[in-house]
């Protein structure tokens, strides 16, 4: 048998190296954990101009005369909070709409109590959702606004379009879930095969906190242990500590989510897949995707894990509208809000977009 | 067995039962001459008088039979060879017990020293699942049973309520404890496939220099650990059957609380609940309406 060769001074070089560096970056580190730091998320100013029950609606404050005859009525998920859209100053999707003259408003589901455990999405949808467009309808004098959604609130953007597609311009949806039968992510394969009903009536509301421990589990070696030992190795970086310390508060900040529509979320969609099949119902009326006939831009994630290209590539072959287009970007379901690149191709791909279907259809028809 | 042998436990159990007989008897005619003395005449007699004195003589002479009966040599000896023979009665108890104890640890022992052991790298399609049940398994062959033994009286609900609530924080405890080790298991096989994987660059001559380099090969082969336990059926079932024991657990611990909240000046959930659903409903009654009223106010609001 044949001696192997370890290079055992060359690795204890390395070590001693390592060593030495770890100490200088932990006397720098312990500076910059004990100096102030910026860490606030969402600064973006705004005012709440309309509230109902725990649900509020922000309207950020225009740097100047909107460029576009349309409002854009942002829609986040019931889960996490909208505030990952405006998580730092140079990375905020809300500011590139705004040094655009998107005139913006936006959705706050706040955070839903027990006694919010019987709202259904139906609720959400057709109640909250439809007083808000209606408001800013009367607020702006506009006849329709733009409609984007975020992951589940793309999902709900999509039933709102279907159900009203008289007051929605057009319709953005980014990293939102339409066609739930795919093995592509985890999530949809363990959705199938959880007992909502036992969950709900046990819980109550989905408590965020076991969610997030959820998405933590779909890679717990990059998102518990590689996560926290690049945070380790760059907590002498003041810039980098405070950007990973505004992601640490957003993605913690999870609200629960309103029981009844977890249910209706994981058995009517996860597990039956009915809103692709033109088979949901909401509030007693079917969602046919056939009556989405407004422009549809649809952004998804190449490496998206929550939500993966699979869940999302469809939506714009079962539409009614022939005017529609696909976005994958090369990041994940996080990245395409926040990442360097995304900044330069998101945001202002849909400005471009948005304003390229500004103009009414009969002045459209007109030029044409 | 000698009688009068002042030595033997039988003589000792003798005088001492006589000397008792003796002082019941003693006690019952102080009694008497205090009823007489007092003037109270005869007992049963008195009207509203003590009815608590009135039971004592009664009660005394019971006594005094039973002390007398006690020491009749026949009875007094039987009494000793009942108590002779309770170490026997207690082993004979324990025995059967002690065998199931240990046949349990011996089964545990032999089932748990088997996880893990079933499957290779990057497969977890044939876990050893019964290993990882054996606890759960042997909870509910062998104790689960005394949880369910029926209970009465008046309190039966409650304790009733307080044996399940035991019974699923037991379930919910091993389930919890299984889908942990699960969630454990690819980090044993990482180290196992990391350590082959250095040996064979060791042969190669291709070892890293670097620290960083063996921590990126170990998060590397980890993150593809798990990936493919994420993605087997096993923890998929494993996750449902977890979640679903704290669903359990979560409804059983209620009703405790429940129960306990009915007795202070506060609702219960439930109480809450059946609110919150009432609110509900008039609420969204309310909003239909005020949109009702709205359209028929501007008939053409509806743009």
């Amino acid at each position: 048998m044949t001696q192997t060769k370890i290079p055992v001074d060359l690795l204890l070089a390395s070590l001693a190296e390592d060593a030495e560096r770890a100490q200088v970056r932990a006397q720098k580190a312990s500076d910059v954990l004990l100096d102030k730091l910026e860490t606030d998320i969402a600064v973006t100013p705004y005012d709440v101009v309309y509230e109902e029950d725990r649900v509020k609606l922000k309207h950020y404050k225009p740097l100047g005369e909107s460029t576009f005859n349309y409002p854009l009525l942002v829609v986040y998920a019931l889960i996490n909070r909208e505030t990952m859209l405006d998580l730092q100053p140079d990375r905020s999707v809300v500011q590139t709409f705004l040094n655009n003259g998107v005139d913006v408003y936006m959705i706050d589901w706040g955070y839903p109590t027990r006694k919010d455990k019987f709202l259904t999405i139906d609720d959400h949808v057709n109640g909250y959702m439809d007083n808000i467009v209606d408001f800013i309808r009367e607020k702006t004098n506009a006849k329709k606004v733009n409609l984007m959604g975020i992951c589940m609130g793309g999902t709900f953007s999509v039933i709102y379009s279907a159900l009203h597609p008289e007051k929605i311009k057009n319709l953005i949806t980014t990293v939102s879930p339409t066609n739930f039968d795919t093995d592509q992510g985890l999530l949809h394969i363990w959705m199938k095969n959880v007992d909502a009903d036992k969950l709900v009536d046990s819980l109550g509301n989905m408590p965020g906190d076991i969610m997030n421990l959820g998405f933590l589990l779909l890679n717990p070696a990059r998102l518990m242990i590689d996560k926290y030992v690049g945070f380790m190795e760059n907590m002498d970086n003041k810039s980098f500590v405070e950007n990973f310390i505004r992601m640490e508060k957003w993605i913690f900040d999870s609200p629960d989510v309103p029981g009844e529509t977890f249910r209706q979320f994981v058995k009517d969609l996860y597990q039956k897949n009915l809103l692709i099949k033109n088979e949901l119902e909401i509030g007693g009326n079917r969602v046919d995707l056939q009556r989405v006939t407004m422009p549809v831009l649809n952004f998804y994630g190449k490496f998206d894990h929550l939500v993966p290209p699979g869940a999302c590539n469809l939506l714009t072959s079962k539409v009614g509208s022939t005017d529609t287009r696909d976005v994958c970007i090369e990041t994940g379901h996080i990245g395409i809000y926040v990442s360097g690149k995304s900044q330069k191709e998101f945001a202002p791909g849909i400005v471009q977009w948005l304003r390229d279907r500004d103009i009414d259809a009969e002045v459209r028809s007109q030029v044409a | 067995m000698k009688e009068n042998d002042a030595d033997t436990p039988l003589s000792m159990m003798e005088n001492w039962l006589k000397a008792s007989t003796e002082m019941w008897e003693a006690s019952l005619k102080m009694y008497a001459g205090a009823g007489r003395s007092a003037g109270a005449g005869e007992p049963g007699q008195r009207g509203g008088g003590n009815k608590l004195m009135d039971t004592w003589p009664a009660n005394l002479k019971a006594l005094q039979a039973l002390s007398a009966a006690m020491s009749e040599p026949d009875a007094l000896e039987g009494l000793l060879k009942g108590a002779n023979t309770l170490p026997e009665i207690l082993m004979k108890m324990v025995q059967p017990a002690m065998e199931g104890l240990v046949h349990l640890q011996k089964e545990w022992m032999e089932k748990a020293g088997r996880i893990g052991k079933s499957t290779a790298a990057y497969s977890f399609e044939n876990l050893d699942q019964e290993a990882f049940r054996a606890w759960s398994e042997i909870y509910e062959k062998e104790f689960r049973q005394f949880l369910n033994i029926p209970h009465l009286g008046l309190t039966r609900f409650y304790q009733e309520r307080m044996s399940e609530a035991t019974d699923k924080f037991n379930i919910f405890q091993a389930t919890m404890a299984e889908f942990i080790s699960l969630l454990f298991l690819p980090v044993e096989k990482s180290s196992k496939v990391m350590r082959e994987q250095l040996a064979e660059m060791a042969d190669q001559g291709k070892l890293p220099e670097k620290s960083k380099d063996y921590y990126r090969i170990w998060i590397k082969t980890l993150e593809g650990h798990y990936m493919t336990l994420f993605k087997s059926s096993e923890y998929t079932e494993d996750l449902c059957r977890t979640l679903n024991a704290l669903s359990e657990y979560a409804v059983a611990r209620r009703k405790i609380l429940e129960d306990a909240l009915r007795m202070l000046p506060v609702p219960t959930q439930k109480d809450m609940d059946d609110l919150y659903k009432e609110m509900y409903i008039l609420k969204k009654r309310i909003k239909d309406l005020e949109k009702k009223v709205k359209r028929t106010e501007s008939p053409t609001n509806d743009r």
